[in-house]
């Protein structure tokens, strides 16, 4: 049987992947290898290290098996995957912030609210639920300077500290989702590779509940 | 090459839709032979061809799918206002015609088809918003002897089609929505449960569970979800510690369905697969999906669907199913060697004996060998007709005589 395909998140959730891949016995990969190149065999399986927005196209397209990604990336995507097993790593939530001292943060939602926004597929969803008249603006980075410079009202945005928020003046009004990472599978591979992909998704279930309980003990 | 910032003249005019593909030779004949084949296989199992239009009343559609198909079709508006759409798949249309139609019978009526579906997705995600689907309607037949004869079929046609490695999931759409029932779930948590399964993700599937009182063997068996696949075995595995009447029934009747499946023969490629997540609100019994080693998407799927043709005002029972031949064919072209190019007789001629020539390429023709006349004098064709005879090279040795001869040789070539 040929070997697998995975598809890994570059940036802030890569080198925990690996490691929890590691702990779970499952692979043998040394984040710096990834410095050098982009895919890395290791036994018959080769795990590639992708934009983390990228990680659901490679798997529902079948160019990979599975993969690992943050939730927070599911929500922007209208990709279909099978998620598997949350791996409890890569914390964080997105939320709607505004400033301090506006109107929205004294608990008064108004009629009409400019949002800034790198999730605008998000925002949709968490907005379809209410009836506010809101202009979704999609920025591709440090949304907290548009509520600064009048662009917006709010925005909505990931926070895993909150500092950032707080170093610009925003204050989080609620949470419309908390993030953690995920391994998720192809639809055809769950089928056809059935036993080693269930068996990985269980091997990383472990190594996470492990991973957990050490972190609290 | 000319850069994004000046595009040449007209550039627009060269543009293709997004999501949309032109097949060329070799590949529009490999998919035109892939359907073909298709279509074979269900005439020789007596299912009858048939052509639905491309455009539907949305109304007619909005009576057979779910919201979320409904938004992902091309809609326009017809010259009295009305909602028109180009079909994003062909039951529906099947069922109408057979509703208002066929509705005399005889049944069962064995149905076959094979045409563009199109659905308006969102461009460069690399998905096709034009497809070809060929696909079955098996109506007026209720028993489990129509559900397995369907999925054999399109085994059957899958293989006739050079499909290698194929692998059937057969599951029940009834199960997990009774198992749900058995488990006497809150309706708020079951709705939470069933649409968290649509939508494939199993850690909210976990996470809908926790808190309720779910009862212990169907919590284990929606936890054990995507593993609940296997033999004719897991049906006992599964059946042990459930109350409800209705995951039993969905239970006995896989067992006979596989029992069936053994008399066509296939089981030794199928599975099946308790926690296959289909359409709930349109397919009411034994579901299936076709897979292959090397595509991520099925190349196949089908089911019971013995509510729809009742939304047409005739009640009959009904399974079926549909061949992505986009799939299929993308699969055979990741396969090297598979290719099979068409291979005319390239005919020339000399000087005034273009008479000749087009009575040899009309003999050729007529016995179905395909061939090329050239329009000019003097080509360099495999074949040669001059005044004076034929030339032709047959089985790597030149060869000499009249147009009949070279006909004769010519026909019993070897392909």
């Amino acid at each position: 049987m040929k070997g697998l395909r995975v598809a890994l998140p570059g940036g802030t959730l890569f080198d925990a992947a690996c490691s929890l891949l590691n702990a779970a016995g499952i692979a043998r990969l040394d984040p710096a290898r990834f410095d050098r190149e982009l895919s890395v065999r290791d036994g018959d399986d080769t795990y590639v290290k992708v934009r983390p927005t990228d990680v659901p196209v490679y798997v529902e397209m079948g160019g990979c098996e599975c993969g690992i990604v943050g939730k927070d990336v599911l929500w922007e995507s209208s990709r279909e995957c099978y998620e598997l097993a949350d791996l409890g790593f890569g914390q964080c939530r997105l939320v709607l912030a505004a400033p301090r001292d506006s109107a929205l943060a004294q608990g008064t939602w108004p009629q009409s609210l400019r949002v800034a926004t790198k999730y605008p597929e998000s925002a949709r969803r968490f907005f379809a639920a209410r009836s506010l008249n809101v202009v979704v603006i999609r920025l591709h980075g440090s949304v907290e300077l548009a509520p600064l410079t009048g662009l917006a009202d709010c925005v909505l945005d990931i926070t895993a500290t909150g500092r950032t928020l707080a170093a610009n003046n925003l204050v989080e009004i609620v949470e419309a989702g908390a993030s953690t990472a995920r391994f998720i599978a192809n639809h055809a591979a769950l089928k056809t590779r059935n036993e080693t992909v269930a068996a990985i998704a269980v091997a990383l279930r472990r190594a996470a509940a492990e991973r957990l309980t050490k972190g609290a003990a | 090459m000319t850069g994004l910032d000046a595009l040449p003249p007209g550039a627009s005019v060269r543009r293709r839709a997004d999501g949309f593909s032109d097949y060329l030779v070799g590949p529009a004949a490999r998919r035109r032979i892939l359907t073909d084949r298709f279509i074979e296989t269900f005439e020789a199992w007596g299912y009858g061809f048939m052509v639905t239009p491309l455009i539907e009343p949305l109304d007619t559609i909005a009576a057979g799918v779910g919201g979320a198909q409904q938004s992902a079709l091309f809609r326009f508006m017809d010259s009295d206002g009305a909602l028109l759409a180009l079909v994003g798949e062909r039951t529906v249309s099947v069922a109408r015609v057979v509703a208002t139609q066929l509705q005399e019978g005889p049944f069962p009526l064995r149905l076959c088809y094979a045409g563009s579906v199109l659905r308006n997705q969102a461009p460069n995600g690399g998905r096709r918003r034009e497809s070809l689907q060929a696909g079955c309607e098996l109506i007026g037949a209720g028993g489990l002897a129509a559900d397995a004869e369907c999925i054999a079929l399109a085994a059957a046609a899958l293989e006739r089609g050079g499909m290698e490695h194929i692998q059937v999931d057969v599951g029940h759409a009834d199960f997990i929505p009774g198992l749900l029932d058995s488990a006497g779930l809150d309706p708020d948590a079951r709705e939470e449960v069933l649409a968290a399964l649509a939508r494939r993700d199993l850690v909210a599937v976990e996470s809908a569970l926790e808190g309720t009182d779910a009862a212990d063997a169907e919590r284990r068996l929606l936890l054990a979800f995507p593993t609940l696949r296997g033999g004719r075995e897991i049906l006992d595995t599964a059946a042990g510690g459930l109350r409800g009447e209705r995951p039993h029934r969905a239970l006995q009747e896989l067992a006979q369905l596989w029992d069936l499946l053994d008399a066509h023969a296939i089981t030794d490629r199928v599975h099946l697969d308790l926690g296959a997540v289909r359409d709930w609100g349109y397919y009411t019994g034994p579901t299936f999906e076709v897979f292959s080693d090397d595509s991520g998407f099925a190349l196949g799927s089908g089911g019971r669907y013995d509510t729809l043709l009742s939304r047409f005002g005739t009640a009959l029972p009904a399974t079926g199913f549909v061949l992505h031949v986009d799939r299929c064919h993308d699969s055979i072209a990741r396969r090297a060697g598979s290719v099979t190019g068409s291979d005319a007789v390239h005919v020339s001629w000399e000087n005034d004996a273009y008479d000749d020539a087009l009575e040899l390429a009309r003999s050729l023709r007529n016995r179905g060998v395909a061939c090329v006349c050239d329009l000019d004098a003097d080509g360099d064709g495999v074949v040669r007709v001059t005044a004076s005879g034929v030339r032709w090279s047959h089985r790597g040795r030149d060869e000499h005589g009249t147009v009949d001869a070279a006909v004769t040789a010519l026909v019993s070539r070897p392909a």
